[in-house]
């Protein structure tokens, strides 16, 4: 019945995979991502840790969720170029990098955090042993070289404020308490990048690598990711009255939804968490937000010990 | 230690058996880049699972990549609609090279635009030329579902390739449908 067409298509198949080998260390390749990701999932970083260390210059990793690497995708490329080639007039822009960045997260239920000088830990799955808080939502408040993540309970009682600050690659942090009315503060012996963080390397898995930069290192991020092809654009979206660009990793488990004006993210969807971003100007009331106050009475604690990884 | 060991094994494995697997992967997704990308998806789940699977390797694996290629065209399919939106802008660029669907022969370019489905069947009827109860086998359906794909994204290859004017010339400018 058909088999003229079979016969073309299967010649067409022949000739489409003719020079097809196996890269070498595929397996050897599998098996890093497949370990990457299993440490991610071990100790897993919360989107305002991710904010919180954009301010410091610092590379973050492990953001929840899984990429998977199957990424069929024959006529996104074309998409993606084009928004690359916005990303870049976006990034001239000065005013883009003279905002402030406030981000609102919810956290899947059983989700907890403990701030450390070097930013903020996480679990999706209870404490795991370690000091962690409960905290279902989280306000995150970043300028420049500084940043202060504020989480909550459920019920919105305040648990912790965290804020850091980055000035001559050195990288200071206090954060104060408020269920057990303890504080601390810690200027961790690391040093950060020395340089304004240029676009970043290709990150192949759900890693979120900002550096310091206009718009606090987002626009480079997304563009980098976009050029080397990590990241794909998917479409269009209405996000809070934003006809946002859509854009995934490969599995489609992390998503960004960015202004087309501006480059910056207006929305960030995780498994187990959602971010919704807001871009205001540096006025006095609005910078006053990045200060913490410890209270009166509340007492000081040594910090964590900083871990190395 | 014993993931070093399932890590050589599989090296082994692929080294005898990759190339038709990578073969099929590249057919299932349209692009060399993707199939090694769904080939590598595949890997880590078979290192997952290891030690469970009894045997060879290649059935779970090969059943592997139909179900992950699968999931992308779910996904893909889904988002066609909305990549209209930005179609007019990027017209010009779409034949600048970065395009993943090789343009060297135009029935592969028709067979990527069938439904995940149907694709399935014809990769695993006409390339890897299994019979219909190996091939609902290996796509956990029926063998009357793998006859009905089988029919259905042949008569649309028909169509597509010969009695649809202008079918080929849609696809080399890039259009979506």
């Amino acid at each position: 019945m058909s088999t003229e067409l079979e016969q073309r298509l299967r010649g067409a198949m022949e000739r489409f995979t003719d020079d097809v080998r196996v890269p070498p260390g595929l397996a050897a390749r599998a098996d890093q991502h497949r370990r990457a990701r299993r440490a991610r999932t071990r100790a897993v970083t919360a989107a305002g840790t991710v904010a919180v260390m954009a301010a410091g210059g610092l590379a973050v990793a492990g953001v929840t969720g899984a990429f998977g690497s199957a990424s069929p995708r024959p006529v996104q490329t074309t998409y993606t170029a084009y928004v690359v080639r916005h990303v870049e007039r976006a990034l001239a822009s000065s005013r883009v990098g003279s905002l402030l960045e406030q981000d609102r997260t919810v956290f899947a239920a059983g989700n907890s955090l403990e701030p450390v000088p070097t930013g903020l830990i996480g679990s999706a799955h209870g404490s795991g042993g370690r000091s962690f808080w409960p905290v279902s939502s989280s306000l995150n408040w970043s300028y420049r070289g500084t940043a202060k993540f504020s989480a909550f309970t459920a019920g919105g009682q305040r648990v912790f404020d965290v804020r850091m600050t980055s000035a001559h690659q050195t990288l200071s942090s206090t954060a104060v308490f408020y269920r057990n009315h303890t504080w601390w503060t810690s200027t961790p012996d690391i040093r950060l990048s020395g340089g304004n963080g240029g676009p970043s390397g290709c990150v192949r898995g759900h890693e979120i690598v900002l550096r310091k930069g206009q718009g606090n290192g987002w626009p480079g991020f997304i563009r980098s990711q976009l050029a080397c092809g990590a990241y794909t654009v998917v479409g269009r979206q209405v996000v809070g009255g934003v006809d946002a660009i859509k854009i995934t990793g490969a599995s489609g488990t992390f998503v960004f939804w960015v202004n087309p004006a501006t480059y910056l993210p207006v929305q960030m969807a995780l498994p187990q968490q959602r971010t919704q971003f807001q871009w205001l100007s540096p006025t006095p009331a609005n910078l006053a937000q990045l200060k913490v106050t410890v209270p009166a009475g509340f007492t000081q604690v040594q910090p964590p010990a900083v871990q190395r990884h | 230690m014993a993931d070093d060991r399932a890590v050589t094994d599989l090296e082994s494995f692929l080294a005898a058996r990759g190339e038709p697997l990578l073969r099929t992967a590249v057919l299932l997704t349209g692009s060399k880049e993707a199939g090694e990308d769904l080939l590598q998806a595949g890997l880590e789940r078979l290192l997952r699972h290891w030690s469970a699977i009894d045997g060879d390797p290649e059935g779970y694996l090969r059943r592997t990549l139909y179900n992950l290629a699968a999931d992308g065209w779910r996904r893909q399919r889904a988002w066609r609609g909305r990549l209209r939106l930005l179609q007019n802008e990027t017209a010009a660029t779409a034949a600048d090279g970065t395009t993943e669907v090789d343009t060297r022969d135009a029935l592969i370019r028709l067979l990527v635009q069938l439904p995940p489905r149907q694709r399935a069947v014809i990769v695993a009827r006409y390339w890897e030329q299994l019979s219909e109860a190996e091939t609902a086998g290996v796509l956990g359906c029926s063998v009357g579902s793998v006859k009905a794909s089988a029919s259905r994204g042949m008569q649309r290859l028909r169509e597509l390739s010969g009695t649809a004017p202008g079918a080929e010339n849609d696809l080399a400018e890039g259009k979506t449908r």
